[in-house]
């Protein structure tokens, strides 16, 4: 029995430690080629023979990345408060209140989980245009909320509705506006869930590179995951550059995934299995 | 919204429901903000894709109703047809495989609880927050000549198994669907390990009095009750397998030949640069609704068992 | 839960519903596009006046940044009332959104010639340049194969002589680069004088066991060996007449097959390097320069890099004709600057296309690895770049720069694109291919 169970505890360690290497090798291979003298031919997994970090300097000034980085983060910055906000009124009302209809609208927020990017970019690059939020990062911005606003509803929606219904009560009965009940009752218990809904659509806006790719045509505008694609297409010899500029590009989602590791977690996780 | 309470005239008890049904509606100005950037950037841009995909048109100038001839075009012309089919086989990597990796591994790893798997979980979902088009930037160079893949490859001495694989008319779609099988299969395992842990402990212990083995132990307790999380393992990947764009984009743009076309870079590429607009909105509509088929498809299914 | 259910199907009941609606009730309002009829080719003024007062001009490129800001700083030192703001894009973004871009309201005063840019000028969406012909005497001061190529097959309707939808500033063209080293290990002493002999190369390329020809096919680099083959096997005219869109061509002919069957039978006897349909141009040209290959199949834009890195030990020649007095045929095209019919100072934009022709814009032009349209107004090369020069001023002289196969049609790129590679592994009988090639010629061209 003893034998048996430490067998299968080994064994199961083996597989997670495989698993693991496989899935680390690729981000190794990445951060090793970005050490290496610009403009070498790299092989595969090599030591770098002298740490440099000349190649970060290059692809974040010359190469253009750290403009990348701040459009990403403009347009981050303008989508997660109003997701949140929006989110967090709309999954109150579906969540709490009684609304007529109110599971349909729901059911209509859900129905938009399942709509790709590819259905929606096509006609949103001519109607856009003519009203000239093409090229604009509130274009952008605007489109990627109503993106996210399908999960962010729900996710909210479903967090009240967890909520116990007493503490709604006790202050409707107190006289408590609806209003009041959420800015000073529902919303400082929300915050955890506010927290893993803002980090999702943060990484998603960072992440998001179809949309931004035809809305956005003018490069020296571009956001980091479009800067990227277009810079391999013509660096791609230069692995070490490319491999920084890579980094560069996966650096901020990755610090936020260390630091808020949790929150992440119970929202990749969670948010989907809830349904 | 225009939708106003039904209003009775005339009967007494009339005016009370009224008051409270309007006090009942206002709960809407809360759900408008959001209902309206959703109705207006993402619903109504959806359904004129579809009406798009009814015209002949250019871009520019005035388009040409054409009805659905351009949804029988995607049924006639092998590039467009082969897109959707490489996006079917897609499936089978970002979607099939990851989920039959994660169920392996699950119960392999069910019955103990570990130290250290803070660590392991950590790692396993990294391939899932990072851009996809920073997987693909990487992964070409992996799968290049100078790659990682083929420095393995030669140093187990299989110098003759090494190519530049992206490149390789059979290995290409193979090699853009193991990517997916990279990013995917640790989200299907932590899914399903999650999952595992709100099974109660008892009927573990309740099988292993019966003799149940690894085996017995797996199909009798732990996949019955993983139900709710392969369905949404299997939406959630099938959507990214059959959407998948990014990766394409960077990885082979659609080559060799058309091995990794797929809808979404064509849908791109027909609107954009092509001037066939129409035909791009109907690659879109079979695209959202293949989507929306196999996504009800597996509710329903893993509702209906239940 | 059986609720939400069937109000979810409810739901997308009524958006089907809605969806089917729509497009019914829509009336004529609703199609998309505008009908505003377009008027066809608009020619300027033939007065070159310079105008008064402070003009801004917006230039939108895709090809040689660094060429550009050191025109457009020299064009400014000399026009001091002229600003010319550079707008650039990659050259796959920029051919994608070309039509969208120019005819969007915002469209630029200048803008690169580029695929596409044949149906804008038939649409009157760039200008007819041709009274201008005379009046700066462009026609002297560029070889006029140059300005054949930007005419879109069209005659001004302003001067009844040959249109001109744009003004060359470097030329390009394709050709082979050999590494000198490698050749003479493979018992290659020169440049072979007809397409029998380089095959032969090839051969003992292969013999002695090295990578004979280095293509990056996948991006551009197999439908320039594509091209180049074709060049030397097909009539000129009929390469033209198809380009062009003229009615009745078709790329269905022996010489096309031909072209095509060398494409594989090279590939089956092992003459490209193993993986060229994963290999970028930039890439095949990396490993051109590492000596990977004896021979690369590229265009002159990689010049530049290749005599930093190989110096000497570098050469060039054009793809050889079926035989040794054959005239010299090359694809190659320019960057060209069409004008916007919706600029608002077509006469400054004149005078910055004419700086171009100028011998000062020439050395800088030449000075960043493009050849000048007017060679002989500027220092003589040397190197590979001497070569590609001479090669260059031989196909000029033989009428023989032919443009991009791209140029047939907007989708054409994908297809000689994803064609040639399937010739190149083998995947794809040439008749097939040619035969998709001619499905997307007549879908464009409408026939």
């Amino acid at each position: 029995m003893n034998t048996v169970a430490r067998s299968e505890r080994w064994s199961g360690y083996a597989l997670l430690t495989v698993m693991a290497i496989v899935v680390v090798i690729p981000f190794l291979s990445v951060f090793l080629a970005s050490l290496q003298p610009a403009g070498t031919p790299v092989v595969g997994l090599t030591w770098p023979e002298r740490w440099s970090w000349d190649n970060y300097e290059t692809a974040w000034s010359v190469a253009g990345f750290s403009d990348l980085i701040r459009h990403s983060l403009v347009i981050a910055v303008g989508v997660v408060p109003a997701c949140l906000v929006l989110a967090a009124l709309a999954g109150y009302a579906l969540g709490t209140m009684r609304l007529p209809g109110g599971n349909a609208t729901a059911a209509f927020f859900v129905a938009g989980l399942t709509i790709p990017v590819e259905l929606i970019v096509v006609p949103l690059y001519f109607d856009l245009r003519t009203v000239g939020l093409t090229n604009s990062y509130l274009g952008v911005i605007l489109v990627e909320i109503a993106l996210f606003m399908p999960f962010s509803v729900f996710w909210m929606r479903t967090h009240f509705r967890s909520t116990p219904m007493s503490l709604v009560e006790a202050a409707r009965i107190d006289g408590a506006s609806s209003g009041t009940i959420l800015v000073r009752i529902l919303l400082p218990l929300a915050r955890p869930s506010l927290m893993t809904l803002g980090l999702l659509v943060f990484m998603w806006s960072w992440n998001q590179f179809l949309l931004v790719l035809v809305l956005i045509q003018d490069t020296t505008k571009h956001t980091a995951p479009a800067g990227l694609g277009f810079f391999v297409g013509q660096n791609s010899t230069d692995i070490p550059t490319l491999a920084a500029g890579t980094i560069i590009v996966m650096l901020p989602i990755l610090i936020l995934f260390v630091v808020f590791q949790r929150s992440f977690l119970a929202g990749l996780l969670q948010g989907a299995t809830k349904g | 919204m225009a939708s106003r309470p039904p209003v009775v005239e005339g009967a007494p008890r009339s005016r009370e429901r009224r008051v409270r049904g309007r006090s009942r509606w206002r709960g809407y100005v809360y759900v408008l903000p959001a209902l309206a950037v959703y109705l207006v950037f993402a619903v109504l841009p959806a359904l004129h894709t579809a009406y798009l995909s009814l015209f002949e048109w250019d871009g520019v100038t005035l388009g040409d109703w054409v009805g659905l001839d351009n949804y029988a075009e995607i049924f006639q012309d092998p590039i467009l047809r082969r897109s959707v089919v490489n996006a079917l086989v897609l499936v089978v990597f970002f979607s099939f495989v990851p989920i039959v990796l994660g169920l392996l591994s699950t119960g392999l790893l069910a019955r103990h609880r570990r130290p250290g798997m803070g660590a392991y979980r950590f790692l396993f979902m990294l391939p899932q927050v990072v851009p996809l088009v920073a997987v693909g930037v990487t992964w070409r160079w992996l799968y290049g000549d100078d790659g990682v893949v083929n420095q393995a490859l030669r140093a187990v001495g299989l110098d003759g198994a090494a190519r530049a694989w992206l490149g390789d008319f059979d290995a290409a779609l193979v090699a853009v669907g193991l990517v997916g099988t990279w990013v995917l299969s640790g989200l299907c395992m932590m899914l399903f390990l999650s999952g595992v842990q709100k099974v109660d402990p008892s009927l573990y212990e309740a099988a292993r009095i019966d003799g149940a083995g690894p085996v017995r132990e797996f199909t009798a307790v732990t996949l019955p009750h993983l139900r709710g999380e392969l369905a949404v393992a299997m939406t959630v990947t099938t959507v990214a397998a059959l959407a998948s764009f990014d990766i394409v984009y960077v990885t082979t743009n659609g080559g060799p030949g058309e091995q990794t076309t797929v809808p979404g870079l064509l849908v791109y590429r027909l609107a954009f640069s092509e001037g066939k607009v129409g035909l791009a909105a109907a690659l879109a509509v079979v695209l959202g609704c293949l989507i929306l088929a196999i996504v009800y498809l597996i509710n329903r299914l893993s509702r209906s068992e239940s | 839960m059986d609720r939400t259910h069937r109000v979810r199907r409810r739901v997308a009941a009524t958006a089907c519903a809605l969806a089917l609606v729509l497009p019914l009730a829509a009336c004529e309002a609703l199609t998309p596009g505008s009908a505003t009829a377009v008027p066809g080719p608009t020619a300027v003024p033939s007065s070159t006046a310079v105008p008064d007062g402070d003009v801004t001009l917006r230039l939108q490129f895709a090809d040689a940044p660094l060429m550009v800001d050191a025109l457009i700083a020299a064009f400014e030192k000399g026009h001091p009332g002229i600003d010319v703001e550079p707008q650039y894009k990659s050259f796959s973004d920029y051919v994608q959104n070309l039509r969208l871009t120019m005819t969007s309201d915002t469209a630029p005063d200048i803008a690169q010639y580029a695929v596409g840019m044949t149906d804008l000028a038939a649409d009157g969406h760039v200008l007819d340049l041709a009274p201008w012909r005379e009046a700066y005497g462009w026609d002297e001061a560029v070889p006029p194969v140059s300005l054949d190529q930007l005419t879109g097959g069209r005659t001004s309707e302003a001067t009844g002589g040959r249109a001109l939808f744009g003004v060359p500033a470097g030329l390009s063209m394709t050709g082979i680069y050999y590494n000198k080293e490698l050749a003479r290990r493979a018992g290659i002493e020169a440049p072979p004088k007809t397409l029998a002999e380089f095959e032969e190369q090839l051969a003992a390329a292969e013999d002695a066991g090295l990578t004979p020809l280095g293509v990056g096919a996948l991006d551009s680099g197999g439908l320039h060996l594509w091209a180049a083959l074709l060049n030397q096997l097909m009539p000129t005219d009929a390469y033209w007449d198809w380009v062009n869109g003229k009615k009745g061509a078709t790329m269905e002919n022996p010489a096309a097959i031909e072209a095509s069957e060398l494409i594989v039978e090279w590939g089956r006897k092992g003459y490209y390097n193993e993986s060229a349909n994963g290999t970028a141009q930039v890439d095949s040209t990396a490993q051109f320069a590492k000596g990977d290959s004896v021979f690369l199949i590229n265009g002159n834009w990689a010049a530049g890099q290749l005599a930093t890195a190989m110096g000497d030990r570098v050469g060039f020649f054009p793809m050889p004709g079926e035989k040794a007095d054959s005239p010299t045929v090359a694809s190659g095209f320019s960057v060209s600057y069409a004008v916007s019919s919706l600029s608002r100072h077509p006469e400054a934009a004149g005078v910055f296309l004419d700086f171009l022709t100028s011998p000062e814009a020439g050395q800088i032009i030449s000075d960043n690895g493009f050849l000048p349209p007017n060679p002989d107004a500027v220092k003589k090369p040397t190197g590979v770049l001497a070569d590609i020069a001479d090669g260059h001023r031989r196909a000029v002289a033989d009428d023989g720069i032919t443009t991009f196969p791209d140029f047939a049609a907007p989708a054409m790129l994908d297809r000689l694109r994803s064609g040639v590679q399937k010739l190149i592994a083998d995947r794809v009988t040439p008749a097939d291919y040619l035969d998709s090639l001619q499905d997307e010629w007549e879908d464009h061209h409408g026939e």
